[in-house]
């Protein structure tokens, strides 16, 4: 795939999802202006509006760019990547903004809170996203993965008290999550 | 396609056998719409045949699927209802890079192809442009307006055509439009 092809797959899919940015960043300043101490309201939060984000990505959202992606002359994993970064922008997006509502509401350690939010929020994503090419129990069980992702996250940030550890995680997962995501876009037949 | 069938996701469709060389036409007709668009997806490399053998030029879109993209250009039978020139012109712009050719000149082809599409509402108008961006050998229509039929073969030219339809009398237009287009 071309940078072009890559970079017009993300900026039309962006485009189509603005509102649902607004949306995300508005509900993400709102609690973060509400709940600004803590770890779990930036990770839990951001993470249940990522796997969100994820699940409106399905197929037939956006039907004329999915066809137009379908037919084009792209790999499985070269367009799994491109269709990933959306979500995962509109995620980051939306954790910049709790941090940001929070510090405002007095939250004093704002670029350890949005590194533990952000470091959860980017695998739950990803790993959210094969839900949205799958259905029935397959489905369930990767939003469920998605949510187990978040809350190991959450552990090893607050109770091992380990940021790098959650990096860490987060990147194997990111990384996994993502792979399997092409290998079934590879396989997706799209009716 | 050479008995060709689609058998997974609750849908069955084939076997279908056709053959189509640059300047043909075929029109096939099927009996639901769901089996028309698997046909005419089929037909574009888009869904994997799960029996028989679809070759697109002398590629399998099993194994070499984006050669076979490079090939066919699908247009789907849904309307593409754009705002303004400028959406439309982003639009072929996101195709040109999709199939990396040149934004410019695609954009200017498709305002030419959008004017020899004169009396086509612009919804349908513009899927077949924005199809015809990457010069294909071969242009899928699944369940086009028979309405437009001459218009629609004209402006595809000499490549060859695939089109999946519900009723015969569509079929028929467009035949009747294939034979009276000019030979490759």
């Amino acid at each position: 795939m071309t940078q072009r092809a890559f970079f017009a797959i993300v900026g039309a899919r962006l485009r189509g999802e603005s509102r649902s940015l607004a949306y995300a960043c508005a509900a993400a300043a709102v609690v973060g202006f509400v709940q600004p101490h803590g770890l779990a309201g930036p990770i839990f939060f951001c993470s249940l509006l990522g796997i969100v984000i994820a699940l409106i990505q399905s197929p037939g959202r956006f039907a004329h760019l999915d066809l137009c992606e379908q037919s084009a002359p792209l790999y499985g994993r070269e367009l799994a990547r491109a269709k990933a970064l959306v979500p995962c922008i509109v995620a980051t997006l939306a954790t910049a903004a709790y941090c940001v509502a929070a510090e405002a509401a007095g939250l004093r350690d704002l670029a350890t809170t949005f590194v533990a939010a952000f470091a959860a929020v980017i695998p739950v994503t990803l790993t959210a996203l094969s839900a949205t090419i799958r259905t029935g129990t397959w489905q369930l069980l990767y939003v469920a993965m998605a949510c187990a992702v978040s809350a190991i996250a959450f552990a090893l940030v607050v109770v091992a008290g380990s940021v790098p550890a959650e990096l860490g995680f987060a990147a194997l997962v990111s990384f996994f999550a993502l792979r399997q995501y092409g290998e079934a876009l590879a396989r997706y037949d799209p009716v | 396609m050479r008995e060709a069938s689609f058998d997974a996701s609750g849908a069955a469709v084939g076997p279908i056998t056709l053959d189509v060389h640059s300047g043909e036409g075929v029109a096939r007709v099927f009996g639901g719409s769901r089996e028309a668009t698997i046909a005419a997806m089929l037909a574009a490399g888009i869904v994997k045949a799960t029996g028989g053998s679809v070759l697109i030029d002398q590629y399998d879109p099993r194994v070499q699927s984006a050669h076979c993209k490079r090939i066919a250009a699908f247009v789907p039978h849904a309307p593409l209802p754009l705002p303004d020139e400028a959406e439309f012109e982003r639009y072929i712009a996101y195709r040109a890079a999709l199939w990396d050719v040149d934004s410019m000149r695609a954009i200017a082809q498709a305002k030419l192809l959008l004017e020899r599409l004169d009396g086509v509402h612009e919804a349908f108008a513009y899927p077949l442009a924005g199809a015809l961006v990457a010069a294909p050998q071969l242009v899928v229509l699944d369940r086009p307006q028979p309405a437009y039929a001459r218009q629609i073969v004209a402006a595809i030219g000499p490549r060859a055509i695939v089109s999946t339809h519900l009723s015969a009398a569509a079929a028929e237009a467009f035949s009747d439009a294939e034979r009276s287009r000019a030979p490759a």
